[in-house]
């Protein structure tokens, strides 16, 4: 027999998963809602009633994507060939896209991590302007020097690759890992790091293992911020890279977008690939997310 | 080369050495750049003819403030970035009180809430694009099914639509922002508060009102700066939506500035804009040390 | 793009000449060059980037010059980047800032004629001759594809007008009159019965939103009402804030009812849909609409005509917003100048490649030259048979009724005609009366105050 007690926290909980439940449900529901349109035929995209799990179950969308399938355009007797398709080039966008994230998320967290020990543990004129400088830095919004940006790297001759988005990212997360690696260095206790230099240690073998291995939830903090914006961006792929195959992910797939047909089911699979990234290192690392969050030091 | 080892391996050379790299690349690629941009905000620049680009003064500020459009800009910028705030730190505190229990599977529900933060704005805006598409989206068949609405709702089509639309991509997407950082502070607020005021014979509002809110005071006001500062600025959530339009009811300072410069090659007045941005920003920012007390902190 | 030998290859150019006064005459030219001429072959090797706009011809224009690269440059491979229209502003402004613009540009007159005014294109005259002087269809010259200072800059790859579309069963089953007879007044009226009598469906739409395409479709009423935006002869002068501007503002206006609830965002694409998924009865398009219909939505495709826009009561006119799409060559850091010349030559003589071009979008891009426009084998195509008439009014009937906002009302090139579209002014002029109210005779003022600024800042290229 329930007490009234057990009974009211019991129609408590429920009505909290209930709200909880509708809550993430509207939350996730465009994502859910792309994903069901990405597996559908084309015939049951455009149905009346739509169905939310799709009937007949296809993956052509994804296939097209992944093996590149050419299009064609039908004009009576004739098939032309389209010319390049933005499918046709969706896995070389996809590894553009790769290599300039890890790229330039690997120079900002040595940058920033060896640039945070020496803030912390070294006493210079200046010291303390650095992180004012980053805390900055990290809110001014990239339009703003996206085109004297731009015209440095056409003198520099490094539009149209690859090199100019990795150097443009570390632009945009250099200054918020500094200063969240800054923020974290702070909290470790200079005491361990101490003792092992009383006991004979370089500065290089503490740095290495003492210092590194402590920071190292800082480290992926910073490192899953760095990656989110560099993977997300598009104003600087946009105004950076002048050759399709050079495109990153985000502007190649605005492609599909324009002209005079769009293929919902194409772009939603492209929306899903292009996602799944980020989704299984939010999944994977996300209690640093936390911690990162904890630092007041996220770039969005 | 002992001298050399010598040298590195003293304290200050080790220090210097360390932090040289952030200097080198943040003068290259943060400080030049914005620099650059404060210059350009005083010469005319086409970047079709760099051989033509003059200094003409104040000029290209001129034409700013004389520019109906730019006023325009500056005036939906405040609309949205005010909207957009009160929605997140309303939705965002809400959402975390109810994830702020230890119940089953609420690591689940966390992870799910969490996730729109780390959706690409281009993966946002499309799918937008598609579920308020007025003819075939599921909003408006679900909304006409269900018998909310008579005639479909044109969300991209009319200037109040729109900028609602822009906003409420906006709080999908950066209100885990707020829910994360409340979240943080609600695990830190003891508990035995919250008995104290059960004792007292507070219910649940009062509660909420004489104990949480005051404690989350502190991190409400650094999140809602620094979401003022960002959502201000954005370009991405807006431009890949809407464009700006219908007309040109969504623009905000950061699409007037792209627009200038790409559409209308007038470089010098996008970088002009861009100033003006910058010493807004300024202003938000001295705000934000101020609340943080961030100076006071440092050894 | 990476050049690997910047070895130039100029010989056999006077073989070349010969030949291309044999394909003047415009008969069986089709191969000619590649079969016949013995160049030295061109060592360089890599991708030779090609612009175009979206759709096939463009990748078809680009396979007769990747034929011509197997047998003349066997390192070259010609890709053609398909620009969105509502995009090419802004990837012309970062290409050519970058120095890295494409070797070969294939675009519209107002943007062919910004680039050449600038500067930044290569004269082609030489290979008008090569390709045939004497070629061009009845109605059309030269310079409407791009003529500055007695050079030719641009080459026709074709011409492309938007008419009024028309769905017939519905103009049949209300018994409204022949389209080929209305004017605006008989345009607004079936606009009007359509929108009343058949649930769910507008009676018209044209683009209304702040982009490339409204600014064509809003051209054509402009032209026909007599109205100008600017006018050549006297300095380029702004016309803009003239009754002519008025009217045709007020007709969108009055079109504005009975147009779709969401053709204030429309652009290209979206006026497309409208018409190929029965949502509009009629509407302003290129060919391309009947295109997608007949992949589409065949019933759609069979009951739509195209006709010339309806006249102007007062003028008569029925002008169209034609597109004189070209051909041109960017002078500046383009390391395959030679190359995409010897391969545009190569394209533009052959017959099978020109009528591959033309029927790979019926009947969205029409031939530019008479042995093309009468070849027997370009009738060779359903469309042919099944819209004659349609076909022929893209072909030729519109072009005693074209018009181009880099050439208004065909009295003179006009470079400022680009500017004019990456702003948008004419959009914006027509969404400052169907979003902002504002009235017809202002908004013809603040627009004629943005094209008066763009004479001003750009009036280096007008003396």
């Amino acid at each position: 027999m329930l007490t009234r007690k057990q009974l009211w926290r019991a129609a408590r909980d429920a009505l909290l998963y209930v709200s909880l439940c509708t809550v993430t449900f509207i939350v996730c529901f465009p994502l859910i809602w792309a994903l069901s349109t990405s597996l559908k035929p084309k015939s049951e995209i455009f149905a009346t009633p739509p169905t939310l799990v799709p009937r007949t179950l296809t993956f052509e969308n994804y296939e097209a994507l992944l093996t590149g399938r050419q299009q064609y355009y039908h004009s009576g007797p004739q098939t032309a060939p389209s010319g390049p398709t933005p499918a046709q080039f969706f896995t070389r966008w996809f590894v553009n896209s790769v290599i300039v994230t890890a790229g330039s998320t690997l120079i900002s967290i040595v940058i920033s991590t060896l640039a945070a020990y020496s803030l912390t543990r070294f006493r210079y004129w200046g010291r303390s302007v650095v992180p004012y400088f980053s805390l900055l830095g990290y809110m001014v919004p990239s339009i703003i020097f996206v085109f004297p940006l731009f015209l440095m790297m056409v003198r520099l001759e490094l539009t149209d690759s690859l090199w100019s988005l990795i150097f443009g990212y570390v632009s945009i997360t250099l200054p918020f890992c500094m200063w969240l690696m800054w923020a974290f260095m702070r909290s470790i206790p200079i005491e361990i790091e101490e003792a092992a230099l009383i006991d004979g240690a370089s500065r290089y073998q503490v740095f290495r293992q003492v210092v590194l291995p402590t920071a190292l939830p800082g480290i992926i903090a910073a490192s899953i911020f760095a990656m989110i914006v560099s993977w997300n961006d598009y104003l600087f792929g946009r105004v950076f890279i002048n050759s399709l195959d050079n495109l990153t992910l985000t502007v190649g797939v605005m492609l599909f977008f324009e002209g005079t047909h769009v293929d919902w089911g194409l772009l939603m699979a492209a929306s899903v690939l292009m996602t799944v990234p980020m989704a299984i290192l939010f999944m994977a690392l996300q209690r640093h997310l936390v911690a990162g969050f904890g630092a007041g030091a996220v770039k969005g | 080369m002992r001298r050399l080892h010598a040298l590195l391996s003293s304290d200050r050379a080790v220090g210097l050495l360390f932090i040289a790299p952030f200097v080198v690349t943040a003068i290259v690629f943060m400080v030049y750049p914005v620099v650059e941009a404060i210059r350009m905000a005083f010469y005319s620049y086409n970047p079709l003819r760099p051989d033509l680009s003059a200094f003409v003064g104040i000029a290209n500020f001129e034409f700013l403030f004389s520019d109906p459009l730019f006023w325009d800009s500056l005036w939906q910028a405040t609309v949205w970035t005010l909207l957009s705030i009160l929605f997140q730190t309303i939705l965002g505190v809400g959402i975390a009180m109810l994830l702020h229990r230890a119940l089953f599977g609420m690591a689940f529900f966390r992870g799910l809430l969490l996730f729109p933060y780390i959706v690409p704005t281009v993966v946002i805006a499309l799918i937008w694009r598609w579920i308020f598409n007025p003819e075939i989206g599921v909003v408006n068949y679900s909304l006409l099914a269900s018998g909310i609405i008579r005639e479909p709702v044109y969300w991209l089509s009319t200037p109040t639509m729109a900028m609602a639309s822009t906003i409420m991509l906006n709080v999908w997407k950066y209100t885990p922002f707020v829910v994360i950082c409340v979240l943080a502070r609600l695990q830190t607020v003891p508990l035995e508060l919250y008995d104290a005021a059960k004792v007292d014979g507070a219910g649940f509002i009062r509660r909420f009102i004489d104990v949480t809110l005051p404690q989350l005071r502190e991190v409400l006001i650094v999140v809602i700066v620094f979401r003022t500062i960002w959502t201000f600025n954005k370009f991405e959530e807006i431009y890949l939506l809407t464009k700006g339009g219908p007309g040109t009811s969504t623009f905000n300072l950061a699409v007037y500035s792209f627009e200038q410069s790409m559409a209308s090659l007038r470089l010098g007045v996008g970088a002009a804009t861009g100033v003006v941005m910058m010493i807004m920003l300024l202003i938000g920012s001295i705000v934000y040390l101020r609340i943080t007390k961030f100076g006071e902190e440092v050894r | 793009m990476r050049v690997k030998d910047q070895h130039t290859n100029k010989a056999g150019l006077g073989r070349r000449e010969f030949l291309g006064g044999t394909a003047a005459l415009g008969l069986g030219a089709s191969g000619l060059f590649g079969s016949k001429s013995a160049l030295a072959q061109s060592t360089k090797t890599g991708t030779v980037r090609v612009w175009g706009e979206p759709g096939p011809y463009g990748g078809v224009g680009v396979a007769a010059m990747n034929e011509w690269a197997q047998k003349n440059a066997p390192g070259l491979k010609f890709e053609i980047e398909t620009i969105p229209w509502d995009n090419v502003y802004v990837k012309l402004m970062t290409d050519l800032a970058a120095k890295r613009p494409p070797s070969l540009i294939s675009v519209e007159s107002p943007i062919a004629m910004q680039m050449m005014a600038e500067g930044l294109l290569l004269p082609v005259d030489d290979l008008v001759e090569k390709i045939g002087r004497n070629r061009l269809v009845d109605g059309v010259k030269w310079d409407y594809w791009g003529n500055w200072k007695g050079k030719q800059y641009v080459i026709p790859a074709h011409h492309q007008p938007h008419l009024l579309l028309v769905r017939m069963d519905i103009v049949k089953e209300l018994g409204l009159k022949d389209p080929d007879t209305w004017d605006w007044n008989d345009l607004l009226n079936a606009a009007k019965t359509i929108s009343e009598k058949k649930q769910g469906m507008a009676g018209f739409c044209m683009a209304l939103g702040r982009n490339l395409c409204t600014d064509y479709h809003f051209a054509a009423l402009l032209h026909s009402a007599g109205g100008r935006m600017y006018d050549p002869s006297n300095k380029y002068e702004v016309m803009f804030d003239s009754p002519q501007t008025v009217e045709a503002l007020n007709f969108v206006k009055e079109l504005r009812p009975y147009m779709p609830k969401g053709a204030v965002e429309y652009s290209f694409l979206q006026v497309v849909d409208a018409h190929v998924t029965g949502q509009t009865a009629m509407s302003f398009y290129w060919g391309r609409t009947l295109g997608r219909a007949a992949e589409e939505a065949k019933p759609v495709f069979e009951a739509t005509e195209a006709f010339n826009h309806a006249k102007h009561p007062k003028t008569g006119r029925r002008n169209n917003w034609n597109d004189f799409q070209g051909w041109c060559i960017p002078a500046q850091n383009n390391p395959f100048i030679e190359e995409v010349k010897q391969a545009l030559v190569y394209q533009q003589t052959s017959k099978e490649w020109l009528i591959k071009y033309c029927h790979s979008l019926m009947p969205n891009v029409a031939p530019t030259y008479k042995d093309i426009a009468d070849a027997p084998e370009l009738k060779n195509h359903p469309f042919y048979q099944s819209k004659s008439k349609t076909v022929d009014t893209y072909f030729k009937a519109s072009l005693a009724h074209s018009s181009s906002t880099a050439n208004e009302l065909l009295q003179g090139p006009n470079p400022l005609a680009g500017y004019v579209h990456g702003r948008s002014i004419l959009a914006q002029t027509v969404q400052k009366v169907v979003i902002d109210n504002m009235k017809p005779e202002d908004a013809a003022k603040w627009g004629a105050r943005e094209l008066e600024a763009i004479r001003k800042e750009n009036a280096r290229l007008l003396g």
